[in-house]
């Protein structure tokens, strides 16, 4: 919010000086007061390396860049949710379901041997107070395999937010990342040692750099 | 809703040419001439028929569809009415109907809003009925034996009624609770499936009484929805006697009794009723309904008891009153003698119970013209004495039992309890339900989080004091009328030993019912949410106050009004009720529904801008539901249902309408809507009028209201109610449910989508190996705990 109300006040400034010069003269006022022109999109560079990583999906635009979350190569899990922190010079973007989390279709949803397609699935998302961005996708059957983590997981949508200047680094942080491992131990385990499985485990999530632009 | 009129006949164009209503001045049609037209009824079953297939297209069906009669009767106009169940295919489709009424002049109107259009199914089902029966009996789990074989049916499913919560009572309150075990999660992506319809009943000691209707996806074999159907609540026979009796209500009255082929005396009147009672009828051997060798048959209001041990408790088994060898019956005094309930002493709830059934069955006959409490004829009959947890202090009517269960009642031992409740006003409020409900396919759902059980009990409430003023008129009066006074509006003030159950003058004299509607009136008890139909029908019999000082002044009609007489408005309800207002299970009917038929019938029975047409508008305004007559809209606060398109809205119409969905311990943004108001600002409170005061133990209120219109969330799993009060007048309010769930299942005292791995996790287990993995702090997880999260997320942090 104080950025939103910096960008109000600096147009209110463009304005007043405008007026004050009168009719006629605003383009060389402009010039003097407006050094660096103000993004209307977005831009993303990929991260480097192998392990966790939101690369850009090739759906991606200047105003809605697509981020296709993917894993190590031969691990395996059953479902990953991170928590990211934007600056509110970024908004996040819903997909067709109406969630800011979309599903390429590595995880199986839905229970094994399900003849309805229309059962809930443990995918959610929201954004929380902060411009925190929450999302989550999980197999919550645990009659389903593990699913190989070296594709895309699952994607997420950046949209332009509050003005930035064009050029500016908008840093993007993830404070929380955890996946659902390969072996939560079975049914049929000792209680004691099924408890112990049913953990997440922490993943750290290389991000790329975004640019306002 | 008016009724549609799609294909006038040209008697139809002669009757509005005249101007004049055939029945403005007179709407009652002489017995002569109506029992011509009763013998008529046949024909005209098939002309309804035919006309409503000839008016498939209009009505945007196909060739493959079909009407087939469910229920017919020639109402006091001559009219036949005729309720049609929509086939496809042959199959009933669930939920859709029409009602045909066939005029004496031959011309058909016809009732299609319930009609649903539209369906395209192709195959047969996957599963078999057996199989369909078997994942019922499954789910419902019986400990006991089933007191009948299930049944099953196939039929076409519309989408649109997925859900079904049903409500139990609390055990130590006796409120309804939410039902858990009976949460639809189902979801459909075609709007039409075939289904199996199951029904199975128990009553047993460790089922207790249950009789519920299943709605089986025919190829997937999930539960689409479930229904409750129980409302609280020889070629010899015998002779028909007169008996005398002393009730301990009605004091000495004669019986019309049975005298059996021993000799001896039954509470048993086989003049009344022509069909056979079927709760009664699974005792006969083949359902041939042959009377035994006592001469007993199923047929014929009949009173039986419920056997106690000599301590009080009940032993399950039930018994015609009988063998009693004068015809006596009865001594007055209230019942003390366990173990002995066919004696003198136990016999007297008998006495007040079958009087009361006659002159109840009796009214409905010379005023209306109803045979029976469906129409057909069907027999009724009564338990009384009846002392199991859920009936000894109360009394209800079992639709497919056609017939009421009536307790002993614990007065005085339990000074807050009731006397026996077989006074004449109770057993008239459940016999009426058999009026509203009369079968298993055409009944009023009575659930708590539908607006239609308050229609339903208010309904009851009304025609028992038609039934106590019908009762109380003088010697030599008209019995085909029903006098202008003769009750003090008070249910149950016997029973109550002095304090009335519930006031139809001023509901909320019990400090419990409402005397308005209000959005969120629903999540009331029926009997409870009665309170503004009670008060409106009071208001249209015998008038409003315009004195504020009055019990029957009301903030939203402060002019006041003039009734129109009991007379005219019962007859004004019991159209409206039997003709108009047909319950088919979906729970969709309203208050604002009830106004709407309501003044179709005044216009047909008395004609448009009669004074009888105004009053029932003014009566309904009264109670907040619709604008008085020539007033402007008026201010209506809604709790906003925003969350349209998510998974619970989509799927669940009628359970989730006006819930939402938060976490517990958060800050959320609950939305109102204020309409006709120039300030649409409201005041939040916590709690609402559904938690009677704060004494419901279902709902909690609780957490923080802020400044800016937020609610910090209590740390409290489960429902809440939160009010918004407009700020413009405050008799305008909305009452909302929210249902706060505990979403850390990681418990890392954060809130996120990572949560969700938890139920994940505990999926399959349960077993109890971490409670909190469950929303819902259960020791298991299911589908219901996916969708609350997904619901809560978006409603708390929605994407903007």
């Amino acid at each position: 919010m104080r950025i939103r109300t910096l960008s109000l006040l600096f147009y209110g400034l463009v304005l007043a000086l405008s007026l004050a010069c009168g009719g006629g003269h605003t383009g060389a006022v402009a010039d003097e007061t407006a050094p660096t022109a103000m993004a209307e999109g977005l831009s993303y560079k990929d991260p480097a390396g192998n392990g966790w990583r939101l690369v850009k999906d090739a759906s991606s635009t200047n105003v809605r860049i697509v981020l296709n979350l993917v894993g190590p190569s031969g691990f395996k899990t059953r479902g990953v949710g991170f928590n990211l922190q934007a600056p509110t010079t970024v908004k996040f973007g819903t997909f067709s379901n109406g969630l800011p989390i979309g599903d390429p279709g590595v995880y199986q949803l839905l229970s094994a041997g399900s003849v309805d397609p229309n059962e809930p699935v443990a995918m959610t998302g929201g954004v929380k107070e902060g411009n925190l961005l929450t999302v989550g996708i999980y197999q919550k059957d645990r009659g389903q395999s593990a699913k190989d983590s070296g594709r895309t997981l699952c994607q997420i949508v950046l949209l332009p937010g509050d003005r930035a200047r064009s050029g500016a680094q908008l840093p993007l942080t993830i404070p929380k990342a955890k996946v659902i491992p390969e072996d939560i131990g079975a049914v049929t385990d000792e209680l004691w040692l099924l408890d112990k499985k049913m953990k997440m485990a922490d993943i750290t999530i290389a991000i790329g750099t975004l640019t306002a632009r | 809703m008016r009724p549609s009129r799609p294909h006038p006949w040209p008697a139809l164009v002669l009757t509005l040419a005249s101007g004049l209503p055939a029945t403005a001045q007179e709407p009652l049609m002489g017995g002569a001439l109506l029992g011509q037209h009763q013998i008529q009824q046949p024909q005209r079953v098939a002309q309804a028929v035919t006309y409503l297939k000839m008016m498939r297209p209009q009505l945007g069906l196909s060739e493959r569809e079909g009407f087939v009669p469910r229920h017919s009767f020639t109402n006091q106009q001559g009219q036949a009415i005729v309720t049609l169940n929509h086939t496809y295919d042959g199959h009933r489709v669930w939920g859709s109907q029409a009602v045909a009424r066939v005029l004496p002049e031959g011309v058909i109107e016809s009732q299609t809003k319930g009609l649903r259009s539209g369906i395209s199914l192709e195959g047969e089902p996957r599963l078999r009925g057996d199989e369909a029966i078997k994942l019922a009996v499954a789910h419902l789990a019986p400990k006991g034996a089933l007191k009948e074989v299930p049944s099953a049916e196939q039929v076409v499913f519309p989408a649109q009624f997925l859900g079904g919560m049903s409500s139990i009572p609390d055990p130590q309150t006796g409120r309804p609770v939410l039902d858990r075990k009976n949460l639809v999660h189902a979801k459909l992506s075609k709007p039409f499936v075939w289904a199996y319809e199951v029904r199975a009943k128990l009553n047993n000691r460790e089922d207790g009484l249950k009789d519920l209707v299943y709605l089986i996806d025919a190829n997937t074999g999930s539960i689409l929805r479930i229904n409750d159907l129980i409302q609280q609540a020889a070629a010899t026979t015998p002779t028909p006697a007169r008996g005398t009796g002393l009730g301990f209500y009605r004091g000495s009255v004669t019986l019309n009794t049975s005298k059996m082929l021993d000799k001896t005396y039954a509470l048993y009147d086989t003049t009344r009723g022509t069909l056979p009672n079927p709760g009664l009828s699974y005792i006969t051997s083949s359902g041939t309904w042959v009377p035994d060798g006592s001469g007993w048959s199923p047929t014929g209001l009949q009173i039986w008891y419920g056997e106690n041990d000599t301590l009080g408790n009940p032993t399950y088994n039930t018994f015609l009153f009988q063998a009693n060898p004068k015809n006596v019956w009865g001594d007055g005094q209230a019942f003390t003698s366990w173990g002995n309930e066919n004696g003198r002493n136990g016999q007297t709830a008998g006495v007040d119970a079958l009087s009361a059934m006659t002159t109840t069955w009796d009214f409905y006959k010379k005023v209306f013209g109803r045979e029976g409490m469906d129409g057909l004829g069907t027999s009724a009959m009564a338990y009384v004495l009846m002392t199991n947890a859920y009936s000894r202090d109360n009394a209800y009517w079992s639709i497919g039992e056609a017939g009421m269960y009536l307790g002993v009642g614990t007065y005085p031992a339990n000074p807050n309890g009731f006397q026996s409740m077989t006074d004449l006003d109770v057993i008239a409020h459940e016999m009426t339900h058999g009026v509203s409900s009369p079968s298993q396919t055409h009944y009023w759902v009575n659930s708590a989080g539908f607006e239609e059980a308050g229609l339903n009990e208010a309904t009851s409430d009304f025609f028992s004091q038609m039934v106590k003023t019908y009762a109380s008129r003088a010697i030599g009066a008209s019995d085909t009328r029903i006098p202008a006074n003769g009750t003090d509006w008070q249910i149950g003030m016997n029973v109550g030993h002095g304090t009335p159950i519930r006031r139809m003058d001023k509901p909320s004299s019990d400090q419990r019912s409402q005397d308005g509607w209000y959005d969120g009136l629903r999540y009331m008890d029926g009997h409870f949410s009665a309170g503004p139909l009670n008060r409106a029908l009071f208001f249209l019999a015998q008038g409003a106050s315009s004195s504020s000082k009055s019990a029957s002044y009301s903030v939203y009609l402060p002019g006041g009004m003039t009734g129109i007489g009991n007379d005219a408005a019962a007859r004004i309800w019991f159209k409206t009720v039997t003709e108009r207002l047909i319950g088919d299970g979906t729970g969709s009917l309203t208050f604002e529904s009830a106004r709407t038929e309501a003044l179709s019938v005044a216009e047909e029975l008395y004609g448009h801008g009669s004074t009888q047409v105004i009053a029932v508008e003014n009566a309904f305004a009264a109670v907040n539901v619709g604008d008085a007559h020539g007033q402007k809209p008026r201010p209506k606060v809604l709790f906003a249902d925003w969350r349209n398109g998510d998974y619970i809205v989509s799927t669940h119409t009628t359970d989730y309408d006006n819930r939402q969905v938060f976490p517990k311990g958060e800050t959320v943004v609950p939305l109102i809507t204020v309409l006709n108001a120039s300030n649409t600002e409201v005041a939040w409170s916590l709690g609402g009028p559904s938690m009677f005061n704060g004494a419901d133990p279902w709902v909690s209120k609780g957490g923080v209201l802020n400044a800016d219109g937020s609610w910090t969330t209590p740390n409290v799993m489960g429902w809440h109610s939160i009010t918004g009060t407009s700020k413009t007048d405050p008799n305008y309010f909305a009452e909302g449910r929210t249902f706060l769930i505990d979403m850390d299942t990681d418990m890392d005292l954060e809130q996120d989508a990572l949560d969700m791995a938890g139920i994940a996790f505990s999926w399959y287990l349960t077993n109890s190996l971490n409670p909190a993995h469950s929303v819902f702090e259960a020791p298991w997880v299911d589908d219901a705990d996916v969708a609350f999260f997904v619901d809560a997320m978006k409603s708390t942090w929605p994407v903007k």
